[in-house]
């Protein structure tokens, strides 16, 4: 049922497996969804999404999907058949005059007319019991409209389609999207990734396995046998590069984040932090600030950080040709003769994962950024969002 | 038992949603699965799911350093090694050196159980898949004795995580998911009122609009939650602060407000 639903859910980025849709199908045959939109919502998407990140791609996929029956009116003969039962009538028309004696309280009774006779619809139909979603939800509907004919009161799922819409409508989990420029707690998540990939290095059997001696040891009679087993650590060392310079200053609190995520990620062997203001040259500074003097030469990083660390460098990539490519281009520091892009030609070639972290990057090709579209073709780009991170995270890992 | 609709407790208050989330959880007998910002009651909801069915609760914390086989059985060879030096009885015997973990004896309850498995997330990334086939099959095997221990009653498992790690897909598919919304003013309300039901009227208005603003103001470093919101109304009406200084004075903002930097902030935009 609703296999429209299903591949609009898979067209929207959201990876359902057949399991879980198998297992919303028999959520809804066991009735589970009552025979509400709403309810239906709330169920899909406890089955069908396993993160809040991709909530609103669901609701998105849900609006699509089921816009339609928010205005459906049609009603089927089969349901008509269903409908047209005299106890429905009397109990519609008891709520009515209830509702009617009660005129001041017109909200709460409105649902609480609903509420009633939802419950007798589900209790006395069997056809609406075992029946699927859809013949609820259009039972619901037309009921709506039934309503209108008993008596004036609007009695139906009216309501349950506009608040499943609503929560629809109002895409309040849009924050909660993977492609959002991503804050401090979100960097740490992904800067834990670096770990994810590292537990299994080639290193050698260093550790004592007391568990595995002792049973050995137990197996032999008591004569000791010594088990070693590899350490669990984490052999990432991590050297980030950061533009300090103009054009970032509208970041600057993002990249304080990504700093501070770094550092609170103690799981590295080493971290080396470095900033350069626009572009790299034969100098890199100690602090933000980036003064003259306080400052280290980029050639001596080369021969003191080994090239097994994992480099990443975070710059919006959009200096001036000349600042790229000019030998004299570097307005802060000295070049040491080369341009910024020879610099750079030196980093990629000295170390062997580098990736650039992007937070303002151009979607797609853009040719009219001419430094950022010569730098991508340098070092894989990413932008800083959540996806951009965790995709760079994982390029720093693999090989190659 | 296949009746028991969750509905939430005298102490715990829950939504909508959570309640839906529950009894889908166990009617399709899979676990539940619940994220949320820290504060928001999730492993709350295990002990009020347990108080609600009347069923012992189970609680599994997942440590940085926690293996899954610890949830299944801990063969203690140390104790095994100690009494073969002295040649105690029953060395040969290795069953009575097979301790089961928290997940063990939940499967080997004679009664149904709540198994809480708190903050699965602290543990290593591939702990959740070294649990799928025992969340699956409801069953594991000792290697060491040949005994296979499977559940006598299915236990209802809620799983909770605070999105420090990416659960692995595997293990996703096989849960039902909701995500604890930050509650809106009207439920919050309804919560504070189930701690405190004597609260006075003023105080709980001020501190609740206090608690609000400092949760929109933007560059916030770590918003407030639930339980800190309760922590402050406590030490609000301790201190007997009466309910006009609050906004102004802001009293005990510490409990509220944790971070230095918050700290500042907070008292510069003057919520």
């Amino acid at each position: 049922m609703f296999i429209d639903f299903f591949h609009t859910l898979r067209a929207k980025g959201l990876r359902v497996t057949l399991g879980e849709w198998l297992t919303l199908q028999e959520a809804l045959d066991s009735g589970l969804c009552g025979s509400s939109l709403t309810q239906f919502y709330y169920v899909a998407r406890m089955i069908l999404v396993k993160s809040e990140t991709d909530f609103d791609k669901f609701d998105m996929a849900f609006e699509e999907c089921f816009k339609a029956a928010q205005h459906e009116t049609e009603v089927g003969a089969q349901m008509l058949r269903w409908l047209d039962k005299s106890d429905m009538q009397e109990l519609a028309h008891e709520e009515a005059r209830d509702h009617l004696n009660k005129i001041e309280d017109i909200q709460i009774d409105k649902e609480d007319v609903e509420e009633k006779f939802r419950q007798r619809l589900k209790d006395q139909d069997s056809e609406h019991n075992g029946g699927s979603f859809w013949i609820g939800t259009m039972g619901k509907t037309s009921f709506g409209n039934m309503g209108g004919n008993v008596g004036g009161v609007r009695v139906g799922g009216k309501t349950g389609y506009q608040s499943a819409f609503s929560v629809v409508g109002a895409r309040k989990y849009r924050d909660f999207r993977d492609d959002r420029v991503l804050d401090n707690r979100q960097f740490q998540l992904a800067f834990r990734k670096l770990r994810q990939f590292s537990s299994r290095l080639d290193i050698p059997e260093t550790e004592l396995d007391i568990e595995g001696t002792v049973d050995k040891t137990c197996n032999n009679g008591g004569c000791l046998q010594i088990v070693m087993k590899k350490p669990r650590k984490n052999a990432v060392k991590l050297l980030l590069l950061m533009d300090s310079g103009g054009t970032m200053i509208p970041f600057s609190s993002l990249l304080n984040d990504l700093f501070q995520a770094v550092h609170k990620s103690n799981h590295y062997k080493d971290v080396k932090t470095y900033y350069f203001h626009n572009c790299i040259y034969s100098k890199l500074y100690k602090t933000p600030e980036c003064e003259n003097g306080d400052w280290v030469d980029t050639e001596w990083m080369f021969r003191n950080v080994d090239s097994d660390y994992k480099v990443i460098i975070v710059g919006d990539a959009a200096m001036a040709p000349e600042e790229l490519y000019s030998d004299s281009g570097n307005y802060r520091g000295p070049n040491g003769g080369l341009s910024g892009y020879e610099w750079l030609k030196l980093i990629k070639r000295k170390y062997k994962k580098v990736v650039w972290l992007n937070p303002k990057m151009a979607p797609g090709r853009a040719p009219w950024r001419e430094a950022e579209t010569a730098i991508k073709e340098l070092f894989p780009m990413y932008k800083l969002t959540v996806d951009g991170l965790n995709q760079a995270m994982i390029k720093l890992m693999v090989n190659k | 038992m296949e009746n028991q609709i969750f509905q939430g407790t005298k102490e715990y208050v829950a939504s909508e949603e959570l309640m839906a989330s529950v009894n889908i959880a166990i009617a399709l007998k899979k676990p539940l699965l619940i994220k949320g910002e820290p504060g928001t009651g999730k492993t709350m909801l295990a002990e009020a799911v347990a108080k609600a069915f009347g069923k012992r609760l189970i609680i599994w914390n997942i440590k940085s350093t926690t293996k899954a086989q610890e949830g299944l059985y801990v063969y203690d060879t140390i104790q095994r090694l100690y009494d073969g030096q002295f040649g105690e009885e029953g060395v040969d015997d290795i069953a009575r050196y097979i301790k089961l973990g928290k997940l063990g004896e939940a499967f080997d309850s004679d009664e149904q159980v709540v198994l809480l498995i708190d903050e699965i997330d602290k543990a290593d990334l591939e702990f959740p898949n070294d649990l799928l086939w025992e969340l699956d099959q409801m069953e594991f095997y000792i290697n060491e004795t040949k005994r296979t221990v499977r559940a006598k009653h299915r236990p209802i498992v809620i799983i909770t995580s605070n999105a420090e790690k990416e659960l692995p897909d595997a293990f996703l598919r096989r849960c039902i998911f909701h995500y604890i919304d930050f509650p809106s003013p009207e439920l919050m309300e309804e919560i504070v009122r189930v701690h405190f039901p004597n609260v006075e009227e003023n105080l709980l208005k001020n501190a609740m609009d206090t608690f609000y603003n400092i949760r929109t103001i933007r560059d916030i470093r770590k918003k407030p939650s639930t339980s800190e919101l309760i922590d402050w109304i406590n030490a609000l009406q301790i201190g007997g602060i009466s309910a006009d200084t609050i906004k102004s004075k802001l009293p005990f903002i510490g409990v509220v407000v944790k971070k230095d930097e918050d700290l500042e902030l907070v008292r510069h935009e003057g919520v």
